[in-house]
């Protein structure tokens, strides 16, 4: 069937000489299969490249890629010095780990106006319901500082403050070097960027993490409710020991 | 050689767009990024094209890629991969992989040039079409979004980027438009 074709489609695509050249070269049967296998092999690898950089298809922004990775694959949290709001040096690993909490985390700078201090208000709803609901030794808060350079610990203090943290819930911590900044936020997945007067930009969510420093979970803050719940469930069912009775579970 | 000139400065535009000291304008501007350096680049690949023997491809290739069929579905994977949020935070965070867009995206050029003289009209209105339609949606959900898509820039710079992406693919389809006209004005069979 496809024998008469060169010969009929030549004068439609006389448009120039070297048009009508190059059609007449290629459209024969041999190169239509040709044509055929080569454009399917094309489609079929552009579709694996695009299926593998959108976690099959889901996830079109680094951040979504971000937690559906993590929620796949927690990862551990590496080592870093930090210094709380009472101005006590510690490492993170130290914060997280007593009792066995399971910890929601999360990135702020003090100065922020915006997105901050409506994050600010979810962490203290959060504390409100920990708070009622009992949850005082299985899930903490714990905000954490990008900004070592503005944030000192009295900084964090007249935070926690105003705030109305209860230290026995809800901590604040800072780099203790500044030094740590860039791979305590790609630990984490946080992109900062600068923002018109001296404020930042940057994405924002609630981090599961475990009391062995694993990042188990990131959600929207809109979710918070969600994440309480996920949080106060994997403490129940981590076997931690010297822990009062949700230690039970074998 | 002369007629080399658009291509090399095309090209290198593009290039010097992606190091220091012109890179700080496509890391803090994502239209700079992806309305300006990314077409930029297609666009260098395409003149490159026209002046190179072959048109720069393997004497061969003709004979996979009949009315430049194989061609047109190459670039448009191309497009399609560096029109997701995550590939353009990549390529602004990772340097490597910044010179893998270059790369791909001046040879989506190439191959475009090449595709567009084999293909009938039928055919380059079909994929013409596609990228004048995905530009202006995308362009206008980028614009009307609160989301913000990309780590790497602000909300603000994702809202001018939708509507210069609008703006873009309005114009790539008069331009196509107009050179299918001058076309049909000299050949009515087509």
């Amino acid at each position: 069937m496809p024998a008469d074709r060169p010969s009929s489609r030549t004068p439609d695509l006389a448009v120039s000489d070297s048009r009508a050249q190059l059609a007449v070269d290629v459209a024969s049967p041999a190169a239509l299969i040709k044509t055929f296998a080569a454009t399917t092999a094309v489609l079929v690898v552009a579709l694996l490249v695009l299926m593998q950089a959108t976690g099959g298809g889901q996830s079109f922004t680094t951040e979504t890629l971000r937690r559906q990775h993590i929620s796949r694959q927690a990862e551990l949290i590496p080592a870093f010095d930090v210094t709380l709001g009472n101005g006590q040096r510690s490492t993170l690993k130290a914060v997280l780990a007593p009792g066995g909490k399971v910890w929601l985390v999360d990135f702020v700078y003090i100065r922020c106006q915006t997105l901050c201090l409506s994050l600010g208000s979810v962490y203290q709803q959060l504390q409100a319901q920990i708070e009622a609901r009992g949850l005082q030794g299985k899930v903490g808060l714990l905000s954490i500082s990008f900004d070592p350079a503005n944030d000192s610990p009295a900084a964090l203090a007249d935070y926690a403050k105003r705030m109305g943290m209860n230290p026995q819930i809800w901590q604040i911590a800072t780099l203790t070097q500044w030094q740590d900044r860039r791979r305590l936020l790609d630990a984490f997945g946080i992109m900062v960027l600068p923002a018109p007067l001296g404020e930042f930009e940057h994405n924002a969510a609630l981090h599961v993490v475990s009391s062995d420093a694993m990042l188990t979970q990131i959600m929207d803050y809109a979710d918070y409710e969600a994440a309480l719940n996920m949080a106060a469930s994997m403490a129940q069912a981590m076997p931690v020991a010297g822990r009062g009775p949700s230690a039970g579970v074998p | 050689m002369t007629r080399a000139w658009p291509a090399v400065m095309a090209a290198g535009l593009a290039v010097a767009l992606s190091v220091p000291p012109l890179r700080s304008i496509i890391e803090l501007s994502m239209a700079w990024h992806m309305v300006f350096q990314m077409p930029l680049l297609v666009a260098a690949g395409a003149l490159a094209a026209r002046v190179l023997p072959e048109r720069g491809l393997p004497a061969k290739w003709g004979s996979f890629n009949v009315f430049g069929l194989t061609g047109f579905m190459a670039a448009q994977g191309i497009i399609a991969y560096w029109m997701l949020p995550s590939a353009i935070d990549r390529a602004v965070v990772n340097p490597g992989f910044d010179v893998f867009k270059l790369f791909t995206l001046f040879v989506s050029g190439v191959l475009l040039c090449d595709a567009f003289q084999r293909a009938p009209m039928a055919l380059q209105l079909f994929f013409i079409g596609y990228w004048v339609s995905m530009m202006c949606w995308l362009g206008i959900y980028f614009a009307t979004t609160d989301l913000r898509l990309c780590n790497a820039y602000s909300l603000e710079s994702q809202i001018a980027t939708g509507w210069c992406l609008l703006c873009l693919g309005l114009l790539l389809g008069m331009v196509w438009l107009g050179s299918a006209w001058q076309q049909a004005l000299k050949n009515p069979a087509v």
